[in-house]
């Protein structure tokens, strides 16, 4: 009995070909990476059933369980329903049919850092932004990367997404609260660009090198700085790991809202449409992005798009990376 | 004026004297009741303030001598005669001069400490705070950071004074060590008469005190002079406080009985 | 003496009306403003409507603020005068505050009105104009150790207040509230009851005079590496009164500015530098002992009575969980030849 499949489909269910014949992978997606105990029982459960018991933990989030026979593609399927319902469908995600697994998986899980549930850095919930992104860009074709990391620590590596969010805060100073005793001033020329100063006995923030950590607020010992009201993300656009050119992403929008950054993402996906080279297996967003050039990305982007009236955004952007065809250069030491 | 102890009025400059490099002594216009050992307020606006012992006074005069070590005390030093110098004071508990009068009494004075004790040398050797018998031991580190060589040339003629440095250094052929080890050569036949102030650095105060009590003088007749952070110089900042001691109100002169006491 | 029933919306009716005559502060909650994303601060803030009074969390920060603000002009000066400010709103002040730090206010009168023999002038114009309402306080927050501190009752207000549920209780002992309390409540019987039991107790010293050994004791030593010298603590603490004084002048005219005083406080680096570079309080463990010997035992010798009230402030905001109460104990321990650990 020889299996005949539709190598697309399958894919594209999140099943993937793997190395053994006739046995595949699922991948379950756990958008900003939170999950509770029942759940992991579920996944474990599949895996025992399905697969030989082993699972693996993906570098995005998510688990993917090996070694399951193509035949039990079905029933695995109807084993990840409760899954779909509680992760996908609870959060807002438009799925038609639950019970037949995932309906794609082109855009990969959406990972997060811990966020603001546990990490005092974190400047917002990182998972529930995961959650309300899934919503919008899920179910989509198209190979994309989106992580969301609490503040400029970026503990989650959004620097090597196709859209790396970093959730930052505008801190606001009360003058006649604050004692100058340097608290903030110190942290931030230790740990951050130094955008504080003191004048005086008071602190001056040079708003242009202020990255929106939140550094002096958790250093005030008399909350003299705190977060202004309203969330605002740093959104990287077109960092990458990979064969050709691995590189960085770039900040294309900073102290932007929730509403800018989700549009953005969105709209996207429509230039993808319209850029992409279809003659290629897949051509990754950043090498779109390389051809039409980043002006025309950024009007298509930012079409419709209104921005708050805190918003900056990057005039030009250079990637910093390197190009593995330099690889010539390494030689063999003598 | 208002009432309000923190309002710093304005006084003339009348006088400036170099006293070394970065010390000098400026006269100021001013008619006030004090006590030798006080001390002032001294400010000025955009900079700030600081506590500047009374180093001398007179009926309409009054002297405060500056080292230049920072902000304030070095924008002090580049007024000039005419210009206008904040204070308000006088403040704290100066020497007590009941106690002192008619005693023998010991004055030891090192580096800055010279200036506090300057107006009770004064007033002693002019014969206006009568006492038994005065010995003057000043130290200072070098021949160039010798403060009031005028007076100490006067007070030499009319007291028994012994002005030492640190070290021997060319040029100088005077006394040189340690006040303590002017102290311990010191021959007090009834150290129970006798009254002792002393007034330096920390620990310059911590040994000179030392070498009194092995001596023999009771802990009750040795004084000596605090300087600590101060603010408000009212008892109200906190910054001078040490134990429940507020060297501002309490201090800066406190008896050695108490003062011994005090840990920071 | 005399006491009311409201429904709270009766109450809510009162406050409106006190609020004609009076700004009324007390514990309010800001959302979003605490030191994490996502959390709130409470703090004392003029309240809008009775709506804002926070009554389920601890404030982070005290009522000193309405007597002794973190930052407070003292003089306006130019180069040949300071003149001393006016007041911005002059008005008399309410404020709803807890057992604790009613008690907490008395400790700083005796600093700021009696010590050194002068009364201060910026404290006492504020504190001449605030009038106590009590909040009823049955039920310790955490960490609170008032009742081991004898802070926990007071007789020093002007009215107190039960919120309890949709209902709320009134004694009145101030006659001049009486018309305005008695129009809107039913007359009731309500008493304040004080919390008689905290989770947390602090045994204090009984020494008279604290020995010279224990300035320098060993057990000071753990905090040189524990505390971190942010300050919280000090300004978190009711009772705490440090102040530095600077000078600042403004940009567009170089000739004219400000006095004003900060708080300070004797964790922070800077406390006690003298010229020269010396500091006397260099490590955070001298600083931790000159702090608490300063709530618990000098205090006590200069005014007669503990300068910490208990309301457990500093354990609340230690990002470096240092516990001041259980430091207490362990000094008393240790005093009474026992463990220091
Ligand atoms: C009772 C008393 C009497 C004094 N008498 C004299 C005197 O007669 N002549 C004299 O030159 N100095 C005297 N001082 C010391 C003088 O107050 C300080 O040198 C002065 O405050 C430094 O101020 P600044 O603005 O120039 O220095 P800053 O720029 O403020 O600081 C320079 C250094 O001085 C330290 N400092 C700041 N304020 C004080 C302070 N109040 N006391 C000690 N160190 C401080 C700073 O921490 C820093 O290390 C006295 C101090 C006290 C407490
Ligand atoms: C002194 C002479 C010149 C200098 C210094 C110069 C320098 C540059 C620089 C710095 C850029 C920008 C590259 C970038 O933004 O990444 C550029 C782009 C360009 N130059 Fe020149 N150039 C010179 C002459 C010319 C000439 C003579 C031509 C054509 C005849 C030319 C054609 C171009 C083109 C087409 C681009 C755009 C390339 C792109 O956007 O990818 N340049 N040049
Ligand atoms: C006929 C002449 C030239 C043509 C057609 C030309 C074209 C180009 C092009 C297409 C690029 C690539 C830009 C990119 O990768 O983004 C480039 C880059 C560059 N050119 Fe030229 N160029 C010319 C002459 C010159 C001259 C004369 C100079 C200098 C004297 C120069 C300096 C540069 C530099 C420095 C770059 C790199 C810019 C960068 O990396 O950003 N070019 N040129
Ligand atoms: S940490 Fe707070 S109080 Fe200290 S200088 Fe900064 S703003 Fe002012
Ligand atoms: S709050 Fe804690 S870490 Fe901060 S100064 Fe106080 S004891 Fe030290
Ligand atoms: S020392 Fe701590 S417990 Fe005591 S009054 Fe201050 S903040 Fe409250
Ligand atoms: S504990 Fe420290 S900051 Fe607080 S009043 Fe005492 S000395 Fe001042
Ligand atoms: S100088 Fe302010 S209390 Fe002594």
């Amino acid at each position: 009995m020889s299996l005949d499949l539709n190598r697309k489909t399958v894919t594209k269910n999140a099943f993937r070909i793997t190395k053994r014949r006739n046995y595949t992978a699922i991948r379950i997606r756990v958008p900003g990476g939170h999950l509770n105990a029942s759940q992991i029982a579920r996944i474990a459960k599949i895996a025992e059933q399905f697969g030989d018991g082993n699972l693996h933990i993906t570098t995005r989030q998510g688990f993917e369980i090996p070694n399951i026979p193509f035949a039990k593609m079905a029933e695995v399927n109807a084993a990840l329903r409760p899954l779909i319902e509680e992760l996908e469908l609870e959060h807002g995600v438009k799925i038609d049919n639950p019970a037949a697994g995932y309906p794609a998986a082109g855009m990969r899980n959406i990972s997060a850092c811990i966020g603001n549930r546990t990490c005092p850095f974190a400047n917002t919930d990182t998972t529930g932004l995961a959650q309300r992104i899934e919503a919008v860009v899920y179910p989509h074709d198209f190979h994309t990367k989106i992580a969301i990391t609490g503040c400029p620590n970026d503990c989650i590596k959004a620097h090597m997404q196709d859209f790396g969010i970093i959730a930052i805060c505008i801190p606001e100073y009360d003058y006649d609260q604050c004692i100058g005793c340097e608290a903030c001033v110190k942290a931030c020329q230790r740990k951050v660009t130094g955008a504080l100063d003191m004048n005086g006995s008071k602190v001056v923030r040079d708003e242009r090198r202020c990255i929106g950590c939140g550094e002096c607020v958790l250093a005030c010992p008399i909350s003299a700085w705190t977060r202004k009201p309203g969330k605002y993300y740093r959104l990287l656009v077109m960092g990458r790991t990979g064969k050709k050119n691995p590189r960085l992403a770039m900040p294309f929008l900073d102290r932007v809202n929730e509403e800018v950054v989700t549009k953005v993402i969105a709209n996207t996906m429509a230039y993808v449409d319209r850029y992409i080279l279809r003659c290629l297996p897949k051509e990754h967003i950043g090498y779109i992005v390389d051809r039409t050039g980043f002006n025309v990305f950024r009007d298509e982007v930012l079409q419709g798009v209104v921005l708050n009236p805190e918003a900056r955004m990057a005039k030009t952007i250079q990637w910093p990376g390197y190009n593995t065809l330099n690889d010539a250069n390494l030689k063999t030491p003598k | 004026m208002s009432g309000n102890p923190y309002q710093p009025f304005p006084v003339k400059i009348t006088k400036i004297v170099s006293e070394s490099d970065v010390e000098f002594t400026m006269t100021v216009d001013a008619s006030l009741d004090m006590v030798p050992g006080q001390f002032f307020q001294i400010s000025l606006p955009k900079i700030g303030e600081a506590p500047i012992s009374i180093s001398n006074y007179g009926k309409n005069w009054l002297q405060f001598t500056i080292r230049a070590v920072g902000r304030l005390t070095g924008a002090i030093q580049s007024l000039r005669v005419g210009e206008n110098l904040f204070i308000r004071g006088p403040y704290g508990h100066g020497f007590p001069v009941e106690k002192l009068a008619n005693s023998n009494l010991i004055i030891v004075a090192g580096g800055s400490g010279a200036a506090p004790v300057r107006p009770l040398v004064s007033q002693i050797v002019a014969g206006t705070l009568p006492v038994k018998s005065l010995k003057l031991i000043t130290g200072f580190k070098s021949k160039e950071s010798i403060l009031f060589t005028e007076d100490i040339q006067s007070w030499k003629q009319k007291c028994d004074m012994t002005l030492t440095i640190d070290k021997p250094q060319e040029g100088w052929n005077g006394d040189t060590g340690l006040v303590t080890e002017h102290i311990r050569r010191l021959k007090l036949d009834l150290p129970d008469d006798y009254q002792v102030i002393v007034v330096g650095p920390p620990v310059m105060m911590k040994f000179a005190t030392a070498e009194f009590r092995l001596l023999g003088v009771p802990v009750d007749n040795v004084w000596v002079s605090f300087e600590r952070l101060m603010s408000c110089g009212l008892g109200k900042c906190g910054h001078c406080k040490i134990d429940s001691t507020y060297i501002c109100v309490d201090g800066p002169v406190m008896n050695l009985s108490h003062a011994s006491t005090l840990i920071d | 003496m005399s006491a009311y029933d409201y429904s709270r919306e009766e109450f809510a009716a009162v406050f409106a009306e006190l609020q004609k005559t009076y700004q009324i502060y007390g514990p309010k909650r800001f959302v979003g403003r605490g030191r994490f994303s996502d959390t709130d601060l409470v703090r004392y803030a003029p309240l809008a409507s009775l709506d804002e009074l926070e009554l389920a969390e601890k404030s982070s920060l005290s009522p000193k603020s309405l007597v002794f603000p973190a930052d407070e002009t003292i003089f306006h000066f130019n180069d040949h005068e300071f003149s001393q400010p006016q007041l911005k709103e002059n008005g008399e002040i309410i404020v709803l505050l807890r057992p604790c730090d009613i008690n907490g206010i008395a400790r700083l009168d005796k600093m700021f009105l009696e010590n050194g023999g002068q009364a201060d002038p910026y404290y006492q114009r504020r504190r001449q104009r605030l009038h106590f309402f009590m909040i009823e306080c049955r039920e310790s927050f955490e960490n609170c150790f008032c009742v081991s501190m004898k802070s926990n009752t007071t007789d020093n207000y002007e009215v107190a207040l039960r919120f309890a549920g949709d209902r709320v209780a009134a004694q009145i002992k101030d006659q001049r509230y009486e018309g305005l309390f008695g129009q809107k409540g039913r007359a009731g019987s309500f008493s304040p009851e004080f919390v008689s039991e905290n989770d947390k107790q602090v045994e204090l010293p009984t020494v008279e005079t604290m020995p010279a050994e224990m300035f320098n004791h060993k057990m000071w030593e753990e905090y040189d590496s524990r505390c971190i010298a942010c300050g919280r603590c000090n300004t978190s603490c009711v009772t705490c009164s440090c102040f530095s004084t600077v000078d600042l002048f403004y940009a567009d005219s170089r000739q004219c500015g400000e006095r004003r005083r900060v708080w300070d406080g004797c964790h922070l680096d800077g406390f006690s530098d003298m010229a020269g570079g010396h500091s006397f309080r260099k490590n955070k463990g001298e600083r931790m002992r000159f702090k608490a010997f300063h709530k618990i035992y000098d205090f006590r010798k200069r005014f007669g009575f503990d300068m910490c009230v208990g309301c457990g402030r500093c354990d609340d905001v230690c990002p470096e969980y240092i516990s001041f109460s259980s430091c207490i104990n362990k000094l008393s321990r240790t005093l009474k030849g026992g463990s220091d650990k």
